[in-house]
């Protein structure tokens, strides 16, 4: 995943009603009324926070009849796996440096 | 000097080992005494370009606060184990409530070219419901992963 596709995923899950939208799918595949319910924003809301998570390649929809499903597609929530994991990697990278930095100085 | 990723159980928690040429006790004391000094501020804050400093208490209890250049405070966790020279342990929540904190464990090994340092961050699955299912499990890195939106932006 390029770096600018990570931080349009982290930039998606920013914004809490997308966050809500997102652990709502976590339980399972829904169609967009289904997530709009309990939602406190409107239906054409939804579908546009839905546009901004898809084109973050977080959540795929099929078509279902004249209904969108909705859910998680597992390859982006992987991918933002590997961006954490990597965050750890950079952080004790960077401490491994700074005490390399000291003993050479001694 | 690499980090090398430990091969772990798929889906459970992240761990990361690096080695250090010193003694544990001295690793363990510039991982926590110095840790504004070692952690890339730049790219991973909660102020992003507006950070200014962030320091580890040292002990139980203390805390890890980033300070920002106006003066803005955010806590990222709370130290919830301290053996000098052998085991550090934290909640973190960079920009998230304490309810919502995961865990970090570092441990510090003698090892031949000095220190083996082993970090693992776990604790995701306080958020899961008991029978959750596995490609819950996986969206359970969310709320993790939101926390650092903060840092991005």
């Amino acid at each position: 995943m390029p770096a600018d596709s990570i931080e349009a995923a982290l930039d998606a899950l920013g914004d809490p009603t997308r966050l809500a939208i997102v652990m709502k799918l976590r339980e399972r595949p829904l169609a967009v009324s289904a997530i709009a319910q309990d939602l406190p924003v409107s239906r054409p809301a939804v579908s546009s926070h839905l546009r901004v998570l898809t084109a973050a390649g977080l959540v795929t929809h099929r078509s279902l009849g004249t209904r969108n499903v909705y859910s998680l597609r597992p390859e982006g929530i992987a991918e933002l796996r590997k961006w954490l994991d990597q965050l750890w990697g950079d952080a004790l990278t960077a401490f491994a440096a700074h005490v390399e930095r000291l003993e050479e100085q001694k | 000097m690499s980090v090398e990723p430990r091969q772990s159980k798929p889906l459970a928690s992240i761990t990361k080992l690096v080695e250090v040429a010193c003694s544990p006790e001295r690793a363990f004391d510039l991982f926590t005494a110095s840790f504004g000094d070692w952690w890339p501020l730049t790219t991973h804050s909660v102020y992003g370009d507006e950070a200014a400093s962030v320091v580890m208490g040292a002990g139980i209890g203390a805390a890890i606060i980033e300070t920002s250049r106006s003066g803005e405070q955010a806590q990222w966790g709370t130290v919830t184990g301290w053996q000098p020279g052998q085991l550090l342990e934290f909640s973190w929540h960079p920009g998230l409530p304490l309810e919502e904190a995961t865990d970090v464990r570092v441990t510090f090994e003698s090892s031949s070219r000095g220190t083996l340092v082993t970090l693992e961050h776990s604790g995701w699955e306080r958020r899961r419901d008991a029978d959750s299912q596995r490609a819950q499990y996986e969206a359970g890195w969310i709320p993790v992963l939101d926390r650092f939106v903060r840092q991005v932006n």
